[in-house]
């Protein structure tokens, strides 16, 4: 595997130079895995998002570097642009920044910028539509007059088209009804399937990530306070807990579970995980 | 980038200056405005830019704050020197070519325009270093209100100043927001001509539009459930009073008033 994005003893200072000055971020190195689904989780203001900014290039590092495929996208104008297509970028409510008559126009906008001909961004627009559950009667509709989930649809359909070989989602699901995350997540689930294609997830659900991640970042105070699986990191739940942030709710239970004196494990990250735990527990007393 | 454009300049601090009544200070700073167009020599100028200074040093508004509000005029300073030096008749000739010529009157005219305008600032600035946007409105719908006489609905036009001001860092945010959504899908908002740029600017503008009425309906909801109808019988949380610190300012404007027009008198005037 090599790595699709590295960050490089990465900095990033606000209000520079005067009495405001703050690290967002400070020396952070890591390294993105090509195909691998990376979940950052952190507290608000930890720097979840001026991180993930600085991975397209909207945000200039103080010090440090992006690498992109092993090349430094603070190079030239031209390389910054191409880190746009090559790396999407969907920020918390993109509903927010539909703009076009129909649904169809506003999906073909990032594959218009990147200068494809209109058969290409024919094929990724539909392509994109199908991958977020929009069927072909929406896409002549006014993104205008779409429910609130099928807007934050339309909207993500819009950086996939780009078909980046990052797709980073900043809390894709946030202030959505059940039915929406499931839908959302599931989605992104198909897609990466699909695709093989990397993503970043950013939540406050770790049950969310503990699902679908295959690595675990964790930002506190603008560094990075771990890396590593999913198992490595939700094992850890005490120092999580002293970050005020948080270990799947399933993995909560077989805590208390434990500490009631419940011979379980306590290495439970999943539902599915759980279920068999229990059954492996509980089982044979039931049958008994 | 966008950020640095400074409305409500306020810097937040504890002087006796941020300490006054908005309204005493709104009164004293016209006031001040006029004693310095009263100023007819350097006699009576100097003495207030010494005011100013020390007025500038007892809000605590550091030195490069107070330059930076003057950058926006610095052509009208550099024009209103220029025209002065040459345009003004009489005194002795120090340069002549051509049809120009430069007198000493035309020198110590500009110098003493160009030192008005920029204590004019200074002054007008810290009014506005020292008292919030909100603050300002409240004043003002105060000092306003004896319009009301005349049905002129001074609380209404207030308010709107009021959420006006409230709403530019909102919008800003909002417009940096979407500009950074537009961007990620690779808008490019910084080459080509002027059409090609104009027309880059609707993906940011329709949805900053969308957005700006979502957040006026969300707000003109949220007043009427909190019963807002007018400013009939309303109260306020925070009560202006003038205390001891309004008094000596005003006690200080009107000796500065008074020495203005004894230095005046007793010295000579540099301008007509």
């Amino acid at each position: 595997m090599s790595a699709v994005i590295e960050a490089v003893n990465l900095t990033h200072l606000y209000g520079e130079k005067t009495l405001f000055e703050t690290a967002a971020i400070k020396n952070i190195d890591l390294a993105v895995e090509n195909g691998e689904f990376l979940g950052i989780i952190g507290h608000t203001g930890s720097g979840k998002s001026t991180l993930i900014q600085h991975f397209n290039g909207l945000l200039k590092p103080t010090t440090g570097k992006i690498l992109l495929d092993g090349k430094d996208i603070a190079e030239s104008k031209e390389s910054i642009r191409a880190a746009r297509f090559k790396v999407g970028l969907c920020f918390q409510y993109p509903e927010y920044q539909l703009f076009e008559e129909t649904v169809y126009k506003d999906i073909a906008f990032g594959p218009k910028n990147m200068g494809l001909d209109d058969d290409e961004t024919d094929r990724r627009v539909r392509r994109a539509a199908r991958f977020v559950g929009l069927s072909d009667s929406y896409l002549k509709k006014s993104p205008f007059d779409l429910s609130g989930g099928e807007k934050r649809r339309a909207a993500i359909a819009g950086v996939i088209a780009m078909e980046p070989e990052a797709l980073i989602l900043d809390e894709p699901a946030a202030g959505l009804d059940p039915r929406g995350r499931d839908m959302i997540l599931s989605f992104i689930k198909e897609y990466r399937q699909e695709t093989g294609r990397t993503v970043i997830l950013v939540s406050h659900s770790m049950d969310d990530i503990a699902k679908l991640a295959t690595k675990v970042l964790v930002m506190n105070k603008g560094e990075v306070a771990m890396i590593g699986t999913v198992d490595e990191i939700f094992s850890r739940s005490e120092e999580l807990f002293k970050m005020g942030l948080n270990v799947p709710q399933v993995t909560k239970i077989f805590l208390g579970l434990k500490e009631k004196g419940v011979p379980v494990r306590t290495d439970i990250y999943t539902n599915e995980q759980g279920c068999r735990e229990l059954l492996r527990v509980f089982g044979r007393s039931v049958k008994e | 980038m966008i950020r640095d454009i400074t409305i409500g300049q306020y810097l937040p601090g504890k002087s006796a200056l941020h300490k006054m009544d908005p309204r005493v200070k709104i009164i004293v700073t016209f006031a001040f405005i006029i004693v310095i167009f009263m100023c007819k020599n350097f006699w009576s100028l100097g003495l207030m830019v010494l005011f100013t200074a020390l007025c500038t040093i007892l809000a605590g508004v550091p030195m490069r704050m107070m330059l930076k509000s003057l950058r926006p005029v610095m052509v009208i300073l550099v024009f209103t020197g220029i025209l002065n030096i040459f345009y003004t008749s009489g005194g002795n000739k120090l340069l002549e070519f051509w049809k120009i010529t430069v007198t000493d009157k035309g020198i110590y005219t500009a110098v003493f325009m160009i030192v008005r305008i920029v204590c004019l600032i200074a002054g007008s600035s810290l009014l506005t270093y020292t008292t919030t946007p909100t603050m300002l409105t409240d004043a003002i719908e105060r000092i306003l209100s004896p319009l009301k006489v005349f049905k002129i609905q001074v609380h209404t036009l207030a308010m709107m100043m009021t959420l006006a001001l409230r709403f530019i860092p909102t919008l800003i945010e909002e417009i940096e927001r979407i500009m950074n959504a537009q961007k990620a899908r690779g808008a490019d908002l910084e080459s080509g001509g002027f059409i090609k740029r104009a027309k880059a600017l609707i993906p940011i503008l329709i949805p900053l539009f969308i957005s700006a009425f979502r957040r006026a309906y969300e707000l003109a909801f949220a007043m009427e459930c909190r019963c807002y109808r007018g400013g009939e019988g309303r109260t306020r949380m925070k009560q202006m009073k003038v205390k001891a610190t309004d008094i000596v300012a005003s006690a200080v404007t009107a000796a500065l008033l008074g020495a203005v027009i004894f230095l005046n008198i007793y010295f000579k005037p540099v301008i007509g």
